[in-house]
C-alpha cells in the first residue's frame, strides 16, 4: 500500500496537474476538463492515435457489462474509479431497466467526486465517496457504502479502466481479494485495463510518458495477468477479451478489437 | 426494425445509414438499436418538415437539440449528419417538390445552426460544471485542512485525558495576560491547585479509575471557575488563570468555588473517589511580574497549603517566600562552603564544678559566609538536617574536631576531651562506627578524648541499628553524652540499656536557679543528678551564666558546667591558653 497521509493533512487540489479522470472525459468527447487535461490528452493522442477510440470502446464495454448484470438480476453496484460522471453512468444504465438499483461511485480525484456529488444530488439510490482503490478495507468500511449497499446480497464490483493506475507494488491482486472477501456468492467482478499484449514498444513507452505527468502513472498488463485477477470468480463468456469482443451488439463492432488496447472481462462469484 | 406508422420502409433505410455515419464519432451511451430508433424518429420529423407548407425551420433546431441531448454531440457527428442528409434524405425518402433542393438547404442550415448552438451551450455548461466542481473540491480541501489544523492545534494545546487546556496553552495565555497591553493598573491571579493524596486513589483503585476521577475533577473545575481558563499541568495538578482581577478577593473566590466543586462526592465504578484539594493563590499587579515569577510563587504557596494539611487554600506571602527562598539558597550553598573551607570550629569549655579544671570542650561549628558574615549553627544546622547535608557537614565537624584536639596538651597532664554533636541522620547512617574508628586511627586521638553528643530523639527509634552503633563506639572507649536531657521524652528506659557516660542537662533548668525561690527547678536538677550518679553517669549543666548558678549546681552535686560563666565559645587557641 502506498504511504497514506495522516488524516489531519488532507490532499490539496491541484488543477495545474492533468487528471486522468478529466482526460478520459475528453477522450469521450466531454467538456468536463481543463486546458492542462486537454494538453495531456492531445499528447496521448499524438503518441497513441486511437486513444479516444480506446476510451469509447471501454465505455461501451462498461455499458454492455452493466446491462448484462442488470439482466442477471444484479441491483447493487460498487463502481471504483468512476471518474467524471459524463455520459452513460452506471446508475443511468442500471436504473433505466431496474429503477431500484443502487450504485456507489468511488474515485480518488476530489474534483471528480465533487462533480459526481453535484450530478447525483437528488438521486437517493446513489452515493459518492472519495477513496483510493488501493484501500479496499476503507472503501468497504465507509459508512456511505454500508448505508447504500447490502453486502448480504449480491453486489457487482466494477473496476473498469482503473487497474492500470495501480502499480504492482500496490498489489492489485490483494486489493481484489480484499474486495472479493466482502462479497456473497452470486456477486460479480467487472475488470478492464490497458494491455500491452501485441503492442508496439515505442507506443507504449510514449503513453507511459504522458501518464507519468499525472498523479497516476500507467501500468499495462497482459491477458494472463488480468485473468489471474479474477481468482475466485468464474469468468462469464467470452472470458477476458479485447473489450469490443465482449458480447458485442453487432458482429462489425467487434472488428479490429485489439485496436481498443483494453482487455476486459466479467466474473461471477460461485458457491 | 419497426416501420413508422405511415409505413414508409425508406425511413428505416435512411436512419440506418445515418446511424452508421455517426457511430464512433464520439462515445454514444446507447445501443446501436436505440440509436437507429432515435434517428428514425428524427428522420420522420425532417421529412414532415420538408413536406409541410410553409417550411418550419424550428424543426431543424429541434432535431439538432435532440441529437446533442442524446450525446450525439461532436463536430464529427455534425459533419456526418450534414453529409448523410444532403446525400441521401431526398433520395431515400423519395421526396418530390419543385423547390426541394432549396428547402433542404434551408432546413440543413437550421440543423447546423441549432447543432452548433446546442453544442456550444453544452460545452459551456460542462465547463461551468467542472469549474464549480473544482472550486467545491478546493474549498472542501481547504476546509478539511483548516479543520485538521484546528484539530492539530487543539491536540497540541489540550490534555488528551481531560480535554482541558494543557501547559502549552496555559503558558501562552498567561504570557499574553502578563505582557499584553500592560495597562498600569491591570492585575492577574493564579490558583495553583493540586489534589490531596491523589496517588492513593491510583494505588487503591488502579489508574483507570484514577484517570476517570481526574476527568470528573477536571469537568467540575472547568464548570466551577468559568469563564476563567483552567489548565491541567500534568498529574493531578491544575491551574486557573484569573485575568483582569480586581483584587485578592476575586481569586480567593475562584479558589473557593473550585474547592467547593471538588468536595462534592465522586463515585466511579462504585468506588468513592472523593478527593480534597489544596490551592496556592497568587494575585498581583501585572506590572513588574512575569509568568515565571507567578508560577513559582503559586507553586510555593501551594506547598504551604499542603503543609497546612491540605483541603484549603493559602495566599502568597512575599515575606514568607523570601525567607524560605533565603533558607533555600543558604542550604544550597553548604556543599560549596565546605569545599571552600568557609566552616570553622569554636570551642566552649566544660568545666569541673569540683576543681574548676577544664574537663572537656564542646566543638561548635561556624560558617564564615562570604556575603552574610559569620553564621551560628542555629541559622543553618536545621536546614542541613532537613536536606540531609548534615551528614556531610557533621562528618567534617567530627574530623576537624579530632584533628585539632589531638595536639592539645595540658599542664595537669590530662588534656580535655572534645565533645562533638552527632545528628540523628549521622547516627542512623551505616558505616558510622568504621568512619569514627578510621578517624581516630588517622588522627591518633585517644578514644577517651572524644565525646559524642546525641539527642534524646536519636534514641526514639524502633530500629536496632543506632543502638548497636553506639554500643560499638562506647566499646572503643568513646564517651557518649545525652544532650539537652530533660527537654524531650526523657525516656529512662534507654539509660538502662545504653552505654551512656554523661547527661547534659538543658539550660532551661539552670536558668531557674537564678531566682532564690525556684525550688522546683532545683529539685528536678537534684533528682536528675542523684539519678545519674546512681547509674554511674556524670552530669554537666548547660547554660550556666552566673557564679550563683554555679555555686548551687555544685551544692546539688552536679559534676560539670558549661556556659558563659565558664567561658564563651572561642577559637581553639583561647581554649589552649586556659588549659596550659
Amino acid at each position: 500500500m502506498s504511504l497514506r497521509r495522516p488524516d489531519w493533512a488532507p490532499e490539496t487540489i491541484d488543477v495545474e496537474r492533468p487528471s486522468v479522470a478529466r482526460m478520459y472525459d475528453y477522450y469521450l468527447g466531454g467538456s468536463h476538463n481543463f486546458a492542462v487535461d486537454r494538453a495531456a490528452a492531445r499528447a496521448m493522442v499524438a503518441a497513441v492515435p486511437q486513444a479516444p477510440l480506446m476510451a469509447q470502446a471501454n465505455r461501451a464495454f462498461l455499458r454492455r457489462a452493466v446491462q448484462f448484470l442488470t439482466d442477471a438480476g444484479i441491483r447493487q453496484f460498487l463502481d471504483i474509479g468512476s471518474g467524471i460522471p459524463t455520459v452513460g453512468n452506471v446508475h443511468e444504465i442500471a436504473q433505466r431497466h431496474a429503477p431500484e438499483s443502487r450504485v456507489v461511485y468511488v474515485d480518488i480525484d476530489p474534483v471528480a467526486v465533487a462533480h459526481s456529488r453535484e450530478i447525483l444530488a437528488g438521486n437517493d439510490r446513489t452515493a459518492v465517496i472519495q477513496e483510493d482503490l488501493r484501500n479496499p478495507e476503507q472503501i468497504l468500511a465507509n459508512p456511505d457504502v454500508r448505508a447504500m449497499l447490502d453486502f448480504s446480497q449480491p453486489v457487482a464490483v466494477l473496476v473498469v479502466a482503473v487497474l492500470h493506475f495501480v502499480s504492482d507494488d500496490d498489489r492489485p491482486a490483494e486489493v481484489l481479494r480484499a474486495l472479493r472477501s466482502a462479497l456473497v456468492p452470486g456477486s460479480y467482478l467487472v475488470l478492464s485495463q490497458a494491455s500491452d499484449d501485441g503492442r508496439d514498444e515505442t507506443e507504449r513507452a510514449e503513453a507511459e510518458e504522458v501518464y507519468r505527468r499525472t498523479d497516476n502513472p500507467l501500468w499495462v498488463r497482459g491477458r494472463a495477468e488480468l485473468t489471474g485477477f479474477f481468482d475466485g470468480f468464474e469468468l462469464v463468456e467470452p472470458g477476458v477479451v479485447w473489450v469490443p469482443q465482449w458480447r458485442p451488439e453487432t458482429p462489425e463492432s467487434a472488428e479490429d478489437a485489439e485496436r481498443a488496447v483494453f482487455l476486459g472481462g466479467v466474473g461471477r462469484l460461485g458457491g | 426494425m419497426a416501420e413508422p406508422p405511415d409505413g414508409q420502409p425508406c425511413v428505416g433505410v435512411f436512419a440506418r445509414a445515418w446511424a452508421k455515419a455517426v457511430a464512433g464519432t464520439s462515445y454514444l451511451p446507447m445501443t446501436h438499436a436505440q440509436l437507429e430508433m432515435l434517428l428514425q424518429r428524427l428522420t420522420n420529423l425532417l421529412a414532415e418538415a420538408l413536406r409541410a407548407e410553409p417550411l418550419d425551420l424550428r424543426v431543424g433546431h429541434r432535431v439538432a437539440n435532440e441529437l446533442v441531448a442524446a450525446h450525439i454531440a461532436s463536430a464529427e457527428a455534425l459533419g456526418r449528419t450534414v453529409e448523410v442528409i444532403q446525400l441521401r434524405l431526398v433520395r431515400d425518402l423519395d421526396l418530390v417538390a419543385d423547390d426541394i433542393e432549396d428547402r433542404l438547404a434551408r432546413l440543413l442550415g437550421a440543423v447546423a445552426t441549432g447543432y452548433a448552438r446546442a453544442l456550444r451551450d453544452r460545452t459551456l455548461d460542462e465547463q461551468e460544471s467542472i469549474r464549480r466542481a473544482a472550486m467545491t473540491a478546493r474549498a472542501e480541501a481547504e476546509q478539511a485542512l483548516r479543520a485538521s489544523e484546528a484539530r492539530f492545534r487543539h491536540q497540541a494545546t489540550h490534555d488528551p485525558l481531560t480535554d482541558l487546556p494543557n501547559r502549552t496553552l496555559f503558558a501562552e495565555r498567561l504570557a499574553a495576560a502578563v505582557t499584553g497591553s500592560a495597562g498600569s493598573g491591570r492585575r492577574v491571579g493564579l490558583c495553583f491547585l493540586d489534589l490531596d493524596r491523589f496517588k492513593r486513589v491510583n494505588d487503591s483503585f488502579g489508574h483507570q479509575i484514577g484517570d476517570r476521577a481526574l476527568v470528573a475533577a477536571a469537568r467540575r473545575l472547568r464548570r466551577a471557575v468559568e469563564p476563567h481558563l483552567v489548565a491541567r499541568l500534568g498529574g493531578d495538578a491544575f491551574v486557573v488563570l484569573v485575568e483582569r482581577s480586581t483584587g485578592t478577593g476575586d481569586v480567593v473566590a475562584v479558589a473557593e468555588a473550585a474547592l467547593a466543586a471538588l468536595s462534592e462526592p465522586v463515585v466511579v465504578d462504585g468506588h468513592d473517589v472523593t478527593v480534597t484539594a489544596s490551592v496556592g493563590i497568587v494575585e498581583r499587579r501585572v506590572v513588574g511580574t512575569s509568568p515565571d515569577d507567578l508560577m513559582r510563587a503559586a507553586g510555593s504557596t501551594l506547598l504551604w497549603a499542603k503543609a497546612a494539611g491540605g483541603a484549603g487554600w493559602a495566599l502568597y506571602d512575599a515575606e514568607r517566600d523570601s525567607r524560605e527562598q533565603a533558607r533555600q539558597e543558604l542550604s544550597a550553598a553548604i556543599p560549596a562552603g565546605l569545599e571552600r573551607g568557609e566552616f570553622f570550629l569554636d570551642y566552649q569549655p566544660l568545666t569541673s564544678l569540683h576543681d574548676g579544671s577544664v574537663l572537656g570542650v564542646e566543638a561548635l561549628v561556624r560558617w564564615r559566609h562570604p556575603r552574610l558574615g559569620v553564621l551560628r549553627p542555629d541559622s543553618f544546622i536545621g536546614l542541613a538536617e532537613e536536606t540531609g547535608l548534615i551528614v556531610q557537614l557533621g562528618g567534617w565537624v567530627l574530623a576537624e574536631a579530632c584533628r585539632e584536639a589531638v595536639g592539645w596538651t595540658s599542664a595537669s597532664g590530662q588534656p580535655p576531651y572534645v565533645s562533638v554533636n552527632l545528628a540523628v541522620r549521622q547516627v542512623r547512617r551505616p558505616g558510622l562506627v568504621q568512619e569514627v574508628r578510621a578517624l581516630l586511627r588517622r588522627t591518633g586521638l585517644p578514644p577517651n578524648r572524644l565525646q559524642l553528643e546525641i539527642t534524646e530523639s536519636t534514641m526514639m527509634t524502633t530500629s536496632e541499628e543506632p543502638v548497636r552503633a553506639l554500643r560499638a563506639l562506647a566499646a572503643l572507649g568513646i564517651r557518649i553524652a545525652i544532650d539537652d536531657f530533660g527537654t524531650g521524652y526523657s525516656n529512662l528506659a534507654y539509660l538502662r540499656d545504653l552505654p551512656v557516660t554523661e547527661l547534659k542537662v538543658a539550660g532551661e533548668f539552670v536558668r531557674g536557679l537564678r531566682t532564690p525561690d525556684a525550688l522546683a527547678d532545683e529539685r528536678i536538677l537534684a533528682s536528675l543528678v542523684s539519678l545519674a550518679h546512681a547509674l554511674d553517669l556524670t552530669v554537666t549543666a548547660e547554660g550556666v551564666e552566673t557564679g550563683g548558678q554555679a555555686e548551687r549546681l555544685r551544692a546539688i552535686g552536679c559534676d560539670a558546667g558549661q556556659g558563659w560563666h565558664f567561658g564563651r565559645p572561642a577559637p581553639p587557641d583561647h581554649i589552649l591558653a586556659r588549659i596550659r
